[in-house]
């Protein structure tokens, strides 16, 4: 209880000099948790360090919709904001406090931390396709930001770390969408074609009817696909300019797609019923993923980067790019059982055709 | 190099090294991650250790046993020539270069692959890649063993 018992206190003034009234109840005591002295840890105090006593309680379903502070002692009549999202297993994850810490700590920045006097005029061909990647990155990227901005303001307040760790992402990628902009700018290119194509994926995540279903979409399924892609970055990248530009982006990737995976677990957990619109989500986006990875203009590009220019895409690209497909496939298969989706039994992803052997697969799912 | 990369005093020596420099991990920000090395032996005895990153720090550098990595968030799986030539790019170059990252060495996997029970732990790897780079980059820093 916070309570003051300093004499000086004692005579308080019931009005201001303007004849307005003063409430002194926070002074003379509230119902909320006083004195916590949280310790800092090695790296300062954290999130995790002030997660004690009431501070800490996530509640499965807190009494209040309003933006109140969590462990604050709430007026009982505090408004109703129209939050949506009331359960704590349908934005959750047990991992989003850390994350949140991770994201604070590694964050960077596109203008200082990219070494862009160091690019190198290169051959025309990988110059174009590196400003095409670069076009669609630019284009997609920003759907991870639009999409937490939509569910953000109807998540309760009470889940104040799972809403700034998602205000993390959106920062996240309005970085990525920032570099690849510059990058196609950069070095005597510019942005080229934006097919019409990539859009039907990004419309499918924004429009997903709850949050649950577009955090598959978008953290398990698409995130976990461009987090591939900026790995292969290592592959592709002509120079090393570029290849930071990619391990950085990829480093934010992952937290986004561990974030999706531990939150779709959290929400099955929750509600097993759910599991059957994520599956019915998915069913659809894997569809356009394929539509998307497979699209002329991605696919071609890619395969231009991972030859080495035009001369190798057949022998080099298009089997480099192959070998890599199985791996992200594989990878995202994997998280899904993870998250406690069994998609390998249902999925209609061509396995086969994709080097991914049905029989071997884990689905433990830890 | 690449003899030392098969000796575990050389990943403590890293490890001193990264412990005594915290400014330069601060921009890629703190570690909660534990990785496995494996590295196979042609004829010899294989590379199996493991490295615990604290905050802005390598806390431990200790001896795997066999399937002790399954303890690990994730582990890098291999041979101890690719594991070594690693090295040798990094102390010719200061830093590894081209397909000599861990990233890229792991990507293709043919060599050196990323291995984990836990696709979150595998993660992890990818979360935390830069500043396990930037560790075995390191290398470039440390004294050839004397003979």
């Amino acid at each position: 209880m916070a309570l003051a018992t300093d004499e000086s206190v004692h005579e308080l003034p019931e009005m201001t000099p303007m004849g307005t009234p003063l409430d002194w109840s926070w002074l003379r005591g509230t119902r909320a948790e006083w004195g916590m002295n949280p310790v800092p840890s090695r790296r300062g105090l954290t999130m995790m360090d002030i997660a004690t006593g009431t501070y800490g309680e996530v509640l499965e379903e807190p009494p209040y919709r309003s933006m109140a502070p969590r462990g604050a002692d709430i007026d009982e009549d505090t408004p109703d904001m129209g939050y949506i999202l009331n359960h704590k297993s349908q934005v959750w994850a047990d991992n989003v406090v850390e994350l949140y810490e991770e994201a604070v700590a590694r964050q960077w920045s596109s203008t200082r931390d990219i070494p862009w006097n160091e690019l190198q005029e290169l051959p025309s061909d990988i110059e174009h396709a590196m400003c095409q990647l670069c076009t669609v990155l630019t284009e997609i990227e920003m759907i991870a930001t639009d999409l937490p901005a939509k569910w953000m303001w109807r998540m309760n307040h009470h889940f104040v770390e799972a809403k700034m760790f998602l205000a993390t992402q959106i920062m996240d990628e309005a970085r990525h969408a920032d570099v690849f902009r510059k990058r196609a700018l950069a070095n005597g290119g510019g942005l080229l074609l934006a097919g019409s194509g990539d859009e039907s994926l990004l419309r499918s995540i924004l429009e997903a009817k709850t949050y649950t279903q577009a955090s598959a979409l978008l953290h398990l399924l698409g995130e976990g696909f461009i987090l591939d892609v900026f790995r292969q970055g290592e592959l592709i990248a002509p120079t090393h300019v570029e290849k930071k530009i990619f391990r950085l982006s990829m480093q934010d990737e992952a937290r986004h797609v561990a974030y999706g995976t531990m939150h779709i677990r959290q929400a099955i957990a929750g509600d097993p019923d759910v599991a059957d619109e994520i599956h019915e989500a998915l069913d659809h986006g894997e569809q356009f993923l394929i539509e998307f990875g497979t699209s002329p203009v991605l696919s071609s590009a890619l395969a231009m980067l991972l030859g080495g220019g035009s001369e190798h895409i057949e022998d080099k690209g298009f089997p480099m790019q192959s070998l890599l497909a199985t791996k992200i496939f594989t990878s995202y298969l994997a998280r899904c059982e993870r998250a406690g989706l069994n998609r390998i039994d249902r999925t209609d992803l061509p396995l086969e055709l994709l080097g991914i052997d049905i029989d071997a697969f884990d689905r433990t799912g830890v | 190099m690449s003899d030392r990369a098969n000796d575990l005093a050389f990943y403590q020596d890293l490890a001193d090294l990264m412990n005594g420099h915290p400014d330069q991990y601060e921009t890629l920000g703190e570690v909660d991650f534990t990785l496995g090395v494996v590295m196979a032996a042609e004829g010899g005895s294989d590379l199996r250790l493991r490295l615990r990153f604290e905050d802005l720090g390598c806390a431990d550098v200790s001896p795997l046993s066999e399937g002790g990595e399954a303890s690990c968030d994730c582990w890098l799986e291999g041979d101890t020539d690719s594991w070594g030539e690693m090295f040798d790019d990094i102390t010719t170059n200061g830093r590894a270069t081209g397909r000599r990252t861990i990233n890229s060495l792991t990507l293709v996997g043919d060599r050196i692959d990323v291995r984990g029970d836990d696709p979150m732990g595998v993660d992890k790897f990818f979360r935390f890649n830069q500043t396990i780079q930037q560790f075995f980059d390191g290398a470039a820093q440390l004294a050839p063993a004397s003979a």
